[in-house]
């Protein structure tokens, strides 16, 4: 945020360049850090200060009452000058030891569907015995709000990166900061911890368009849901059925396992075809995958997703719908750096 | 109301706000009583207009309200002194703008340059004060200032203990750079620009003009007039005249300073001479009050041919200077005839009485002028004259009156009458005025001189000795001046209250202890602090065998103090790293496998402490017995429950296994 008040102009082309310019700049600081993983611990070698405007405020008024001690041989006044030298330059010992020692752990993202912002969270601990105040993280030209954390204690800071579109990105650098408590210096040190971003398809309904097809045979049939499934049998419990497909009005009633059958009994499992949707557009036919994918899913029966080159399923449950939807978001396409 | 307490609790910006609110009322406060009144007023009337539109989520002033109060706050100070620059105007604008700085704060970086300007204010504070209790209050300040500047960065509204702590504790911590600073920061004499010196104040203390109840008036007040410590044994009070100004020339009814004397050369000091220093509160005169009778004098200071010691710089602020006098031999200077004209000299009409009494003393001795002195000391002791406090009016010609009518006064009557006694007998005689007595102060270790203590005492020429001080108080008032005022007031119940010894409500006792608690802390202060000049400053780099005016030597010096205090610093983090927090023999067992680790025999994380001794005993039997007694102690430390005793004795079982089971 603040790096956006250093843009030399408003001029896209020249602020890309002056992006490029300082990404390189950090690059070549960051040059000897290794890449962080999951955690990382804020030590001495990556913290970085330098003064703020706000410090460089001081100096300048400190000069003033320095020069207005000299001049009138004023030994309170070279007094209090000090004193204030005395803080601000403790202050670069405060701001640095804000940071110092902190470990940082980056959790796992949540995955959104292509336009909404992934969150990042990362985790700090304070184990060295002291309550660190103000601590501010940016990435991707975020900024979350300040954090703070008591002795011993940990806090999350989150913040919304950019919406982007489908695919699995890496997380963007991050950057830890605090200005606590003087403002006068700013303490950074830059993360790279990762994480994988998911971002799925936006769901789109395939209007007017029933493509879904039965397996194997290329017969389409229209994917149920749960509100036109018909009405359920119930049928003994038998090894290797589905948990949530347990009636469990049935087993309270009766002290038995039950298990919902639909109508179709052991019906062929439903399948999400790629080849079944219309358009050449690849991103709609992904769009409108990932929307039957989830249709599926919310019938509770087994489902198999068909990407050209790939197969998952058929089966059921969070896992596979995860795998589903993660295939739809990688499909042909490389992991990339969030930015 | 309440909403502004709820946002003040969600907007930590919003509290920092309100603490520079608090911080600047305080930090200004001193100035109230050295600025125009209205400069003061500028500033509440701002800070309450910015309290009421937080209070009530008002507008902030338009733009060109505050472009216009600007220029009225500068062209005010304008006409107030006819300048912006310089301590009491510049002071004064700083205020005026800081006032209306806190009418447009919008951001945090408003609020920051606020706090920023709040720490000049308490610096241009010492511009008009620099007593210990300013500087006391100052910290206060300061600590207020500091606490608003974290509250402001703080992010959250932070708790107002720790904000309160923290603020201490930069506080605490800077101390000892500010210290290393100002000794060894280069100091230069005098100003670079303009006049340190604006403030026309009246005189305070002695006069350049003597009349009776002059000196009697300044009895009641009891400001400390200079402070001195001796650098060997103290003198009897009856000896310490501290001479301030020489008075020639009478009129019949006063006696004037002497002016434009010529500047004699100092004896320069001897053996035996009393070397003193002397820290004289500001005068705004140009003499600086020597003891009797100077032979050494301060630097930058001439002394005059009647030994009088002037300085060119009028004293407007605390001076600290050097001395040394020779108490009993005064220096015979040679008196010319222009001088003896002078010093001789009666206004036609004056005291035609007491010449009458001069003519038939001069008649009786002859030639003797020693013996017509001591004549009129024995009418001053013989006959019922009165050393009084309250000396009543006088009719007439004074000293006829004063001699042969009430007989009743105070030290300028005596040496004033003795004096006009001494011309009409034709003695060249003169009038000094100065200070005697005071009050030892044990805590300081220094004489303390008040305003009261002024005195004045006469001096005659004669032909044997030169000049010679003749104190007419002596002889009618000894206690005076062998013990000094509360000597001979102690007892009086009209004398203030600061010289009676006895009959005081606790109350006043309480007042006097704590005015003598401030005086001492003001002298150290004054010798620790403010006499810090760059002449003390060459003295202390030239203990360390560095010259203060080289800056190399300014740059060692820095470097080696701030680069010592950063090792201390380090090594006291060091003392205080996170000890281990391992049990002690959790630790033994650790070393005990750091030990054997070059002979491949390390602890695999996953063994006890038994099981591991048993494998290492495989390995190297010679070890089975510490090994054995190892394993024992262990599982007993960390497993047994144990009394005190047991606890000892196996723990001292484990280090002595320990010791012994060396790979």
């Amino acid at each position: 945020m603040r790096s956006g008040k250093l843009n030399p102009a408003r001029d896209p082309a020249l602020r890309a360049r002056w992006w490029r310019l300082r990404e390189d700049f950090v690059r070549w600081v960051t040059r000897r850090h290794q890449a962080d993983g999951r955690r990382a611990r804020v030590t001495r070698d990556r913290v970085y200060i330098l003064p703020t405007r706000q410090g460089f405020m001081l100096l300048l008024i400190l000069l003033v009452m320095l020069l207005g001690s000299i001049n009138y041989s004023n030994n309170m006044a070279f007094l209090l000058t000090f004193l204030v030298v005395g803080i601000g330059h403790n202050a670069m010992w405060y701001t640095h030891r804000n940071l110092l020692g902190l470990k940082v752990t980056v959790l796992p993202v949540k995955p959104v569907f292509a336009g909404a912002p992934p969150m990042l969270s990362l985790r700090l601990e304070e184990t060295d015995g002291r309550p660190r105040e103000a601590l501010r993280l940016a990435a991707g030209g975020q900024e979350s709000p300040p954090a703070f954390l008591e002795t011993g204690g940990s806090a999350e800071v989150a913040i919304a990166l950019e919406s982007r579109p489908r695919g699995i990105y890496s997380l963007p650098r991050q950057r830890l900061s605090t200005r606590y408590p003087l403002g006068l210096l700013e303490a950074w040190t830059w993360l790279t911890l990762d994480t994988e971003v998911l971002v799925y398809p936006v769901p789109v309904p395939a209007d007017a368009v029933q493509a879904a097809t039965a397996d194997g045979d290329g017969e389409e049939a229209a994917v149920p849901t749960a509100r036109d499934a018909p009405p359920d049998e119930i049928r003994d419990y038998r090894p290797g059925d589905s948990p949530n497909r347990i009636a469990w009005k049935a087993v309270a009633r009766s002290g038995r396992l039950f298990v919902r059958d639909s109508a179709g009994g052991d019906a062929a499992p439903t399948w999400v075809d790629w080849d079944a949707v219309p358009g050449s557009d690849p991103e709609y036919r992904l769009s409108v995958l990932c929307h039957r994918v989830l249709e599926a899913n919310a019938t509770g029966q087994p489902f198999g997703l068909r990407l050209p080159g790939q197969r998952l399923g058929p089966d059921t449950g969070p896992e596979h719908l995860g795998r589903c939807l993660r295939a739809l978001a990688a499909f042909g396409l490389p992991r990339r750096k969030l930015t | 109301m309440r909403a502004w307490l709820a946002r003040t609790r969600t907007q930590p910006e919003l509290l920092g706000l309100w603490l520079l609110l608090a911080a600047v009322p305080v930090a200004a406060l001193p100035h109230a009583w050295e600025q125009p009144p209205w400069v003061f007023a500028v500033l509440m009337a701002a800070w309450l207009w910015r309290v009421i539109i937080h209070a009530t989520n008002a507008r902030l002033p338009a733009r060109w309200l505050m472009v216009l109060l600007v220029l009225a706050g500068g062209a005010l100070t304008f006409v107030e002194f006819g300048t912006v620059f310089g301590q009491q105007a510049g002071t004064a604008l700083l205020l005026v703008m800081l006032a209306l700085k806190l009418l447009e704060i919008r951001s945090q970086r408003d609020i920051v340059v606020s706090l920023f300007l709040a720490y000049f204010v308490v610096v241009t504070t010492y511009f008009f004060n620099q007593s210990i209790l300013i500087a006391a209050y100052s910290l206060l300040s300061a600590w207020l200032i500091t606490a608003a500047l974290i509250q402001v960065h703080g992010g959250r509204v932070l708790p107002l203990a720790r904000l309160a702590r923290s603020s201490g504790l930069m506080l605490v911590h800077a101390l000892p750079i500010m210290l290393i600073l100002f000794l060894v920061f280069p100091r230069i004499p005098g100003p670079i620009w303009g006049s340190p010196h604006e403030d026309p104040v009246g005189q305070t203390g002695l006069s350049d003009r003597l009349e009776f109840g002059d000196i009697a008036q300044l009895l009641e007040n009891e400001a400390t007039a200079l402070r001195v410590r001796f650098e060997g044994p103290v003198p009897a009070s009856s000896q310490q005249y501290w001479r301030a100004l020489v008075m020639t020339d009478f009129d019949g009814r006063g006696w004037r300073v002497d002016r434009s004397r010529p500047e004699v050369p100092a004896d320069g000091e001897g053996p035996g001479d009393v070397a003193y220093t002397v820290t004289l509160e500001p005068t705004r005169a140009h003499y600086l009050p020597v003891l009797d009778f100077p032979v050494g004098i301060p630097d930058h200071a001439r002394l005059l041919d009647n030994l009088q010691v002037v300085t060119s710089r009028r004293v407007d602020s605390r001076l600290q200077y050097t001395g040394h006098a020779r108490l009993d031999a005064p220096p015979v200077l040679p008196l010319s005839a222009d001088e003896r004209t002078r010093a001789l000299a009666l206004p036609a009409a004056a005291a035609p009485r007491a010449r009458v009494q001069a003519a038939l003393w001069r008649a009786a001795h002859g030639d003797d002028d020693t013996a017509i002195v001591q004549e009129a000391l024995q009418l001053f002791a013989g006959e019922p004259f009165r050393y009084t406090l309250r000396p009543p009016l006088l009719q007439g010609d004074n000293t006829d009156a004063f001699l042969f009518e009430t007989r009743a006064g105070y030290c300028e009557h005596y040496a004033s009458t003795l004096a006009v006694l001494m011309r009409a007998a034709g003695i060249p005689a003169r009038v000094i005025t100065g200070y005697q007595g005071g009050q030892w102060m044990d805590a300081g270790n220094y004489l303390r001189l008040r305003q009261a203590d002024a005195h004045a005492w006469t001096e005659v020429w004669l032909e044997d000795r030169g000049w010679t001080r003749v104190d007419p108080t002596a002889a009618i008032a000894p206690e005076r001046i062998e013990t000094g005022l509360s000597g001979w007031f102690g007892e009086d119940i009209d004398a203030p209250a600061f010289l009676r010894r006895s009959g005081l409500p606790w109350t006043v006792q309480w007042r006097l202890r704590i005015s003598d608690w401030h005086d001492v802390a003001t002298f150290r202060w004054e010798s620790l602090v403010l006499a810090f000049d760059p002449e003390r400053q060459r003295e202390l780099f030239a203990r360390f065998g560095l010259d203060a005016t080289d800056w190399r030597s300014v740059l060692i010096a820095l470097a080696v103090s701030l680069g010592g205090l950063a090792l201390l610093v380090g090594l006291s983090a060091f003392l205080r790293r996170p000890r281990d927090r391992r049990d002690p023999a959790q630790r033994a067992l650790d070393r005990l496998s750091r030990r054997l680790r070059r002979h491949d025999l390390a602890r695999e994380p996953h063994e006890t402490a038994a099981a591991y001794a048993a494998r290492v005993r495989a390995a190297r039997p010679e070890l089975a017995t510490p090994l054995a007694d190892f394993a024992q102690a262990y599982t007993h430390l960390r497993y047994a429950d144990l009394d005190a005793q047991e606890r000892e004795q196996f723990q001292r079982q484990l280090w002595r296994a320990l010791g012994e089971a060396k790979g």
